[in-house]
């Protein structure tokens, strides 16, 4: 059995696995509220959360008020749950580009060997090279900060970890006899990564992608934190911690929400990336991917 | 090892010209003329072309990329724009803050992760064990900034025991001081992960044949736990601290932000606002040989622990 159907095949035979863990259960709740609140957001909220009321600003948590009221009236809680939504997105459509970028480069790289082979690596060394956060800045100063270019940028900048993983991948099933037999067939290259690489090796992005979307959340609301991703008056996670940062004396709860927020939407995203890794491979409970 | 360290070393080279090459674009990728943001609106047209000429754009690129390589191999990176300071002055006067931050950092994970990673391995499957795990996952879970503005929060404002911001007066104890709650929201994130990757290599080791062997002799249990298992236990660890240095060194720009404190990371986000090309090139330039060289450590740690590795 080749390297990628073994995956796979772990994969089914370890949902089983998966579905006795106890993380695994935690980690679909934490995530399916987190889905919830990002879909269904506008329903839910109690409050609009770009409603002033300067009479009622920096309020302590009341039955009225769940989690207070910000600097200028406005509901802590339903801008919480209104921020899910730009965290989806940037996690999603940032890990959506990378991996798109990454297979096509990723594809190509393994596919033509040689010269292109080795300009492709060498790409995909220099963004390694720098550090994430530097590189994110740099860009953002070129492009401007905006949920847009936060989610390309995200998604540029861990690009090199799929495509690095999708050209070893394509090296193993390039090799295998139904690629050889749809070569003899007269199937272009293109046609032969399409129908023939691509599902073989998706399954391995998949879960490489699940392990990425706690650190895309992270990365969403630390930038958006520093006022370079999300513009308020819009409202994000990051953006209410920069807005509570600057109230910090008056109004912990405009801090403390945020911060819940984002801990338990990473913890929901680790738990699960940490039982897709036991489901994969028992032993190595805790190491770094 | 001799020459995968000697192969490791020259693909810095391109790596640094690649970053290089990048830096020097960012002046015809950031929007505006750059003779426009310093001069402003109604600047005339000579000051605008000094300006040019200044920053080497009155040339075709190449040339200029030339002469920019040329001033930063004999050690000059320019001058401010808003500042009139060196960019080397300016970066190298910041630099030793988050280096001490980025290693305070470092070294109070791995003293406290190891410490709760024992203790949990020495307590496997009891309600200690799993206090101690949950602890460790949620600090594994909580990004930097948020431990930041948590630990401003509480023990600065609160508490009032931590001071607010900067970095102290210059004293010692005065550094030391103001030197704590950053390290300690800096080191979060990896006190979690070094506890739980501390407790799942010991009780990996623990079982071990040579371990259980001993055991079998009727040595006392500390004596095994802390002669033998631990000095295998605790390479997967020496070979993590170089990858760490990296990240806590991006961490540190979040951190130096939120306490206001002086060094790299706050420089190079200043200037990136107030759009000052040249210091942005050099913090950035410093920033990523930074990490180039603890991603090298980090690599050669892997190679001199992995026999695997270094014999390639």
């Amino acid at each position: 059995m080749n390297k990628t159907n073994y995956f796979k095949h772990k994969i089914i035979r370890n949902f089983k696995h998966m579905k006795s863990d106890y993380r695994f259960y935690i980690a679909a709740v934490i995530i399916l509220l987190f889905f919830t609140t990002a879909i269904f957001g506008p329903w839910i909220s109690p409050h609009d959360p770009y409603k002033t009321d300067v009479r009622n600003r920096l309020q302590s948590p009341s039955l009225n008020h769940l989690a207070g009221t910000d600097n200028i009236g406005r509901d802590t809680l339903s801008r919480m749950i209104y921020a899910a939504r730009p965290a989806l997105y940037v996690a999603f459509g940032g890990l959506f580009i990378s991996i798109f970028i990454g297979i096509i480069l990723g594809t190509t790289a393994a596919y033509s060997g040689g010269i292109i082979d080795n300009i492709i690596i060498f790409l995909f060394d220099v963004i390694r090279a720098f550090p994430p956060i530097v590189l994110i800045l740099v860009l953002v100063a070129i492009v401007g900060p905006s949920l847009q270019s936060l989610i390309i940028i995200l998604g540029i900048t861990i690009m090199p970890r799929y495509g690095r993983v999708v050209r070893a991948e394509t090296l193993s099933v390039k090799e295998e006899e139904y690629v050889a037999v749809a070569k003899s067939m007269g199937a272009s290259p293109v046609k032969i990564i399409i129908f023939h690489i691509i599902p073989n090796i998706f399954a391995s992005v998949l879960v490489l992608a699940g392990m990425d979307v706690a650190s895309m959340i992270m990365w969403e609301a630390g930038l958006s934190f520093l006022g370079l991703g999300v513009q308020p008056p819009k409202t994000s996670w990051g953006v209410m911690l920069q807005e509570g940062y600057q109230f910090i004396e008056n109004a912990p709860m405009m801090l403390i929400a945020p911060s819940l927020a984002i801990v338990l939407t990473m913890m929901g995203f680790s738990l699960l990336a940490e039982s897709l890794r036991n489901a994969l491979n028992p032993k190595s409970k805790n190491e770094e991917s | 090892m001799l020459i995968y360290t000697v192969k490791r070393l020259l693909l810095i080279v391109p790596t640094l010209l690649a970053v290089l090459l990048l830096l020097f674009s960012l002046s015809y990728l950031l929007p505006g003329e750059p003779a426009e943001i310093i001069l402003g609106p109604r600047a005339s047209d000579k000051m605008i072309s000094d300006i040019n000429e200044e920053l080497g754009l009155d040339k075709p690129w190449y040339i200029s990329f030339y002469l920019y390589l040329k001033q930063i191999a004999s050690g000059d990176f320019g001058t401010s724009i808003f500042r009139d300071v060196s960019v080397l002055n300016a970066v190298l006067s910041v630099l030793p803050y988050t280096l001490i931050l980025t290693l305070t950092g470092m070294a109070i994970a791995v003293i406290i992760g190891i410490t709760i990673g024992l203790l949990a391995a020495n307590y496997e499957s009891t309600f200690w064990d799993g206090l101690l795990g949950i602890f460790s996952f949620v600090f594994a879970s909580t990004p930097t900034y948020v431990a930041a503005v948590l630990i401003l929060l509480f023990f600065s404002i609160r508490l009032n025991i931590l001071p607010v911001m900067g970095a102290g007066d210059g004293g010692l104890i005065d550094g030391i001081h103001h030197l704590i709650g950053p390290a300690l929201a800096l080191s979060v994130g990896w006190t979690g992960y070094i506890a739980r990757l501390t407790r799942s290599s010991m009780l990996e080791t623990i079982n071990e044949d040579y371990i259980n062997t001993s055991r079998s002799f009727g040595l006392p249990k500390s004596f095994i736990y802390y002669r033998y298992a631990l000095k295998k236990a605790v390479k997967p660890i020496v070979a993590v601290i170089g990858l760490g240095i990296g990240r806590l060194l991006g961490g540190a720009l979040f951190v130096e932000v939120i306490f206001n404190r002086p060094g790299l990371g706050r420089l190079t986000v200043d200037a990136i606002f107030e759009r000052d090309l040249p210091m942005v090139r050099g913090g950035v330039l410093i920033a990523a040989f930074l990490f180039i060289i603890a991603n090298l450590l980090a690599d050669l740690s892997y190679a001199y622990l992995d026999p695997r590795i270094r014999n390639k």
